[in-house]
């Protein structure tokens, strides 16, 4: 049985969200760990009111009110529910809640019609991202259009920089097989590796980066999953805004490597452009997973 | 030699209140605060009753409830279920589990939904203990 760490603060994501994740559960998903924080400056240190209880008290039943409803719809499936209302720093209590629980999973995310900047600078997830050892999907549930993400996990696009992780991001999603439909595999070579180079060189590092998506791609296939690579030139950002639109990808998927690398790739170079217009959830994987 | 009752529920109110239940009425309390703390009690102290919660971390009390009706040795152990989760939902989760392929179990000896006055608490501990 794996457990799920569903992270909420009920304006963000909703119930429609957890449904669209319990196809999770062909991938061994059985147990969803319900998880509200109740942020301190939301009930303490109000000027001259001091610590407010009573809201505390009041915000903490409010929750349980709404996992009572979610985890009946849950059990009557089958399903294991767990629920936690706790008081404090949202990422801290994640992290221990994750550690806690032995989760193999922490969603968290927004259902607001943000970008994929406001969904990656979201700081509870960025908080939770660089700390943990555990995958983190930031889901993104709402699609611009008004339409609604149902199936995350239906076409990831996987960024691989054939980093140690990144083979760590393959098994992982091997371990989702059940639950994937199709895996694109992609990689953006730098322009910066083919200035000066002769067309024959070009055609040299085209084919060496295609070979090793290939090889990633068979042992998608081998696992009995179906992949197709794909090789992009240009900035990572912008082909991967690329590759998420003529691929129809439903979710990206890439290896943390360091808090460096990820702000890197994902918020320091990222263009406006690509901020604005890619609203898809991203699944990153650690370097350790538990 | 006073008959040991656990309650085994996650909320520290709500356990004060039934411990002082559970004494008043002559028995001698036991508290655990999820499912796996409560089925690890279970076994060491062998209660005559546990009351049981449903939500709780860890492990919920439809699991701990599954696993003490399996065993041979515990599921003569009456149990009631005092929960917020509605009676209809509990039974219909065991009948998922069941179609999954788990073992039946049969439904507990009492379900109060809560919230429940502690009078009912204590005339349904007596009655099951008696």
């Amino acid at each position: 049985m794996k457990k799920l760490l569903f992270v909420t603060q009920f304006e963000e994501l909703w119930f429609n969200a957890i449904e669209a994740l319990m196809n999770l559960r062909e991938a061994g998903f059985n147990h969803f760990v319900f998880l509200h924080i109740i942020k301190r400056e939301d009930v303490a240190m109000h000027r001259g009111v001091g610590y407010l209880k009573e809201e505390a008290v009041k915000l903490k039943e409010m929750a349980n009110v709404r996992f009572i409803d979610w985890a009946e719809s849950l059990y009557e499936q089958g399903m294991e529910v767990g629920a936690y209302v706790s008081l404090g720093d949202p990422v801290a209590k994640i992290i221990n809640t994750a550690k806690e629980e032995g989760v193999d999973l922490i969603v968290t995310g927004r259902h607001k019609r943000s970008n994929l900047m406001e969904l990656l600078a979201c700081p509870e997830s960025i908080g939770v991202i660089r700390k943990t050892s555990t995958p983190v999907l930031v889901y993104k549930y709402m699609l611009p259009s008004g339409q609604t993400n149902d199936k995350p996990f239906e076409r990831p696009l996987f960024a691989t920089d054939f980093s140690p992780v990144s083979k760590k991001a393959i098994s992982y999603l091997i371990s989702l097989k059940e639950v994937i439909g199709k895996i694109e595999v992609m990689h953006a070579v730098s322009e910066k590796k083919l200035e000066n180079t002769s067309t024959l060189n070009v055609q040299k590092v085209r084919k060496k980066y295609r070979k090793k998506l290939d090889d990633i791609c068979e042992l998608f296939r081998e696992a009995g999953m179906e992949a197709e690579p794909h090789l992009y030139v240009g900035d990572t950002a912008e082909q991967l805004e690329r590759a998420i639109q003529e691929r129809h990808a439903t979710m990206i998927v890439a290896g943390k490597t360091s808090k460096r690398k990820l702000q890197e790739n994902f918020l320091g170079s990222l263009p406006k452009k690509l901020a604005e217009e890619s609203r898809i959830p991203v699944l990153l994987i650690p370097p350790k997973i538990k | 030699m006073a008959k040991k009752v656990l309650t085994v529920d996650d909320d520290p109110a709500i356990v004060t209140i039934t411990e002082t239940i559970i004494e008043e009425a002559g028995y001698s309390p036991l508290t655990a605060q999820n499912g796996e703390e409560g089925l690890s009690k279970v076994r060491e102290e062998k209660p005559d009753l546990v009351i049981l919660d449903v939500l709780m971390p860890k492990q919920s009390g439809i699991k701990m409830y599954r696993e003490l009706k399996s065993d041979k040795n515990l599921k003569k152990i009456p149990v009631i279920i005092h929960s917020g989760i509605a009676k209809r939902t509990f039974l219909r989760s065991q009948e998922a589990l069941t179609e999954f392929g788990d073992e039946s179990v049969p439904a507990p000896e009492a379900y109060l939904e809560k919230p429940v006055e502690p009078e009912e608490i204590a005339e349904t501990i007596k009655r099951l203990l008696n």
